[in-house]
């Protein structure tokens, strides 16, 4: 990669904004997962609260997971690495400003509007409409940002944090309106079958264009500067960029696969998911071979720490992935806690991960001064690798009891008592998750605003 | 590969558009539009229920998608995509922390229903549903509307099939609790009633009998049978007293037909899914020994002994 020089001194207001979106959203996204695992193990702890009941809250942990915490955390990163990769500025730190207060007005109407039971009911795309609008319109804000600081570059070469970012965000806009059916705002869905076909294309695709590529672009850049080597391979980083487009956007039928939609459109997602091998491979050969003998330097970095541990559960969570796209298997894991196990692996584990470790890397970087705690980001790091470990375990046994009990013809009612014990362990779980977030909530805020470590 | 700004962001658009065009548009333009054999539209009170059913997220436990592997409820018919041509959203589901409710309706009367939204242990004492008292009656009547047209048209057969049973109950309930318990008994078939519970009461069968009355019962017939359960104020006819079957008749074989097929028109919903044949005959006879106080169990006839008794 090349060697970003410095630029002219700036405090990085957007980066910082960003950082602080995704901390704070971070905790509250948790506390409503942790409510809603409480749910499941005491359901009238909260009778008769309307706006607190389980698929209101579900919905919300979601979103805001997907969209208040994970996305600005990768962003965060971004608004540092692309002026920097670039040796330039951003295009204009005002904007950024102004992005990064709407797309926080934007997840508390998410928040209010759920809650109140205005909802479109389809997966990852339950906003009603005009909150529909309000994320296009922070996705663009972010893309004009980003590509008018890719005209104004004085670095002719584009490095691959770059393509990612811009792709990611250019694409996910798109996704977003189509998924979203932006053109009926009144049901902000197609009819029957086609409706699922279109949701889940768009549902797998927050993971395959937004969350995957925003998380490779962070990954692209940590790890190659935390260990100070150049990148592994070119060719590889252009290997797994295209072939990541174009293969992870045909697999959201995987979804479907017990549903009647067309043999052929299940053949091609079935097929496509086991071919996501090739651009997982891509991207984690060129990391992992980049780190190799300077596993030192990683560890002794805490963002990079984050981020490698990332790619390490993208490796687990994609071959699960591939494998759970094989009708034998889904004929288990469908409908159950294994699903809920896969996507913590791969939203926490992998693209929270990444992007806990962006901000910590770069923390450091915006403010000048050290991060005020290493300590409480180790700390937080053991308590969400434990967290998500633990949930990972608990869920998929959870699953196999469900899926392998319903196969052996149990009702659904029959298996609820066994799964009782394995929710109490997971709603523990998910408070050290909690409160990991509060940890990382003041470690940012004092990084940032209360830090009195000496400027470097 | 030069990557210019231009070739990364038009040349993933491209992309996209061609993936689009393949696995969205093509899939869309094919679509069947056909309706089912079981399709009919729905009435606008189910539309408001199904409304309800979005606003409150019961999407994220409950499934409407039937596949051949199924066993449970709904399993009589696998999905077509037929059935789902008015639908939007489609509401197929990711994941069973509840039943699948492709074929709901018509499973239990609307009393039942009212009783176990307000509060689903009052009916299912291990359901870790949210009580949905919250909603107000009027909400939770639609609600039932639509949970009640879930099958369309085979779910209409089924509601008929409750309707009419229910007048029949009713009937008997209002004469007496001597005509009720004979009403009771004569719908059991002939050979059923005769039957004894084939097996010895033993400390292990009553314990076991508990546990199931406990996880299945309680909530209409109450911890002591006497039909008191907290469900009680919302079901009619409410649930048996069973102190009042002694000396008239009750059998064995009665009480395990009525636990195993229920009583269709009252909010006594069937138990063969969900109990094997001895958990049918120990809940029998934990409601025989400690409520009714008269148990057949282990009289003749009952031909060969079990292996595994005393």
């Amino acid at each position: 990669m090349t060697d970003p020089t410095p630029t002219m001194p700036t405090n990085y207001p957007t980066a910082k904004g960003f950082c602080l979106t995704s901390a704070f959203w971070m905790v509250v996204a948790t506390s409503m997962g942790l409510l809603g695992a409480t749910e499941l193990i005491a359901p009238d702890l909260t009778e008769n609260v309307g706006w607190l009941v389980f698929g209101r809250i579900r919905p919300i942990h979601v979103n805001l997971v997907l969209f208040g915490f994970v996305t600005p955390g990768l962003l965060a990163a971004a608004f540092y690495y692309v002026p920097k990769l670039l040796r330039t500025e951003l295009y204009s730190e005002k904007l950024g400003v102004i992005t990064v207060l709407a797309w926080n007005f934007t997840m508390v109407f998410v928040v209010v509007s759920l809650a109140l039971g205005y909802t479109q009911g389809r997966e990852y795309a339950e906003m009603i409409w005009p909150i529909d609008m309000l994320i296009v319109g922070g996705f663009s804000l972010v893309f004009v940002n980003l590509i008018m600081t890719v005209a104004r570059r004085k670095e002719p070469i584009l490095y691959v944090s770059v393509w990612y970012v811009c792709a990611g965000i250019v694409l996910t806009a798109v996704t977003f309106c189509l998924g979203n059916v932006i053109w009926r705002p009144n049901t902000g869905s197609l009819v029957g079958i086609p409706d699922a076909i279109l949701l889940w294309f768009y549902g797998h695709n927050v993971f395959g264009l937004l969350l995957t590529p925003l998380s490779a672009g962070v990954a692209y850049y940590v790890i190659p500067r935390a260990c100070r080597a150049p990148l592994y391979s070119h060719t590889l980083s252009l290997f797994g960029f295209w072939s990541l487009l174009v293969v992870y956007t045909h697999i959201g039928t995987h979804h479907l696969l017990q549903v009647p939609v067309p043999t052929w459109l299940k053949v091609i997602s079935i097929v496509d998911s086991v071919a996501m091998v090739i651009p997982v491979m891509a991207f984690l050969i060129n990391i992992w071979y980049t780190a190799k003998g300077k596993l030192g330097e990683i560890h002794a970095d805490i963002g990079a720490k984050f981020v490698f541990t990332g790619t390490i559960m993208y490796f687990f969570v994609s071959i699960q992935g591939s494998m759970m796209a094989l009708p034998d298997v889904q004929r288990v894991t469908h409908f159950n806690n294994w699903v809920v196990a896969h996507a913590h692996v791969g939203v926490l584990g992998f693209a929270g991960m990444i992007a806990l470790g962006g901000i910590y890397y770069i923390l450091p970087r915006i403010t000048g001064r050290p991060l005020y705690s290493r300590f409480l980001a180790d700390f937080q790091y053991w308590m969400i690798l434990i967290g998500v470990i633990g949930f990972t375990v608990v869920l998929t046994i959870v699953g196999l009891i469900q899926g392998n009990a319903w196969l052996n013809g149990e009702t659904v009612y029959r298996v609820l008592p066994e799964m009782h014990v394995y929710y109490i362990t997971r709603a523990s779980l998910g408070l050290m998750i909690f409160s990991s977030a509060l940890m990382g909530l003041y470690n940012i805020v004092r990084s940032i605003f209360f830090n009195t470590g000496e400027i470097s | 590969m030069n990557m210019t700004p231009r070739t990364v962001v038009v040349g993933s658009l491209l992309i996209l558009g061609v993936i689009v065009f393949m696995v969205v548009v093509v899939p869309y333009a094919t679509r069947i539009q056909a309706p089912s054999d079981i399709f009919r539209s729905r009435t606008s009170q189910e539309a408001d229920g199904r409304s309800i059913y979005i606003a409150n997220g019961c999407v994220y436990c409950h499934s409407q998608s039937i596949r051949s592997i199924d066993w449970g409820l709904g399993a009589e018919r696998i999905a077509q995509a037929g059935d789902y041509i008015q639908d939007k959203p489609i509401l197929l589901g990711s994941e069973r922390t509840g039943p699948d409710l492709s074929q709901e309706g018509g499973e239990h009367p609307d009393d039942w229903h009212m009783a176990h939204f307000i509060n689903p242990r009052y009916t299912r004492p291990l359901s870790i549903m949210p009580a949905f008292a919250f909603l107000g009656t009027e909400d939770i009547k639609k609600l039932t509307t639509y949970a009640q047209s879930l099958g369309l048209k085979n779910s209409d057969q089924r509601v008929e099939r409750q309707q009419f049973w229910k007048k029949e109950a009713i009937e008997a309930y209002e004469k007496g609790p001597e005509a009720n318990v004979k009403w009771l008994h004569e719908t059991v078939p002939e050979g059923w009633r005769n039957v004894p519970n084939p097996y010895p009461t033993t400390e292990a069968g009553l314990a076991r009998g508990h546990k199931i009355y406990q996880d299945f019962c309680l909530g209409c017939h109450s911890p002591i049978g006497d039909g008191m359960g907290p469900a009680q104020p919302y079901v009619y006819p409410p649930p048996l007293n069973f102190t009042i079957l002694k000396g008239r008749g009750i059998s064995g074989g009665i009480l395990y037909y009525q636990i195993m097929n229920g009583i269709t028109g009252t909010a006594m919903p069937y138990f063969k899914r969900e109990l094997e044949s001895e958990k049918i005959w120990d809940v029998g006879n934990y409601v025989a020994v400690n409520f009714i106080n008269q148990t057949d169990a282990d009289t003749e006839p009952k031909g060969i002994d079990a292996a595994y008794e005393p």
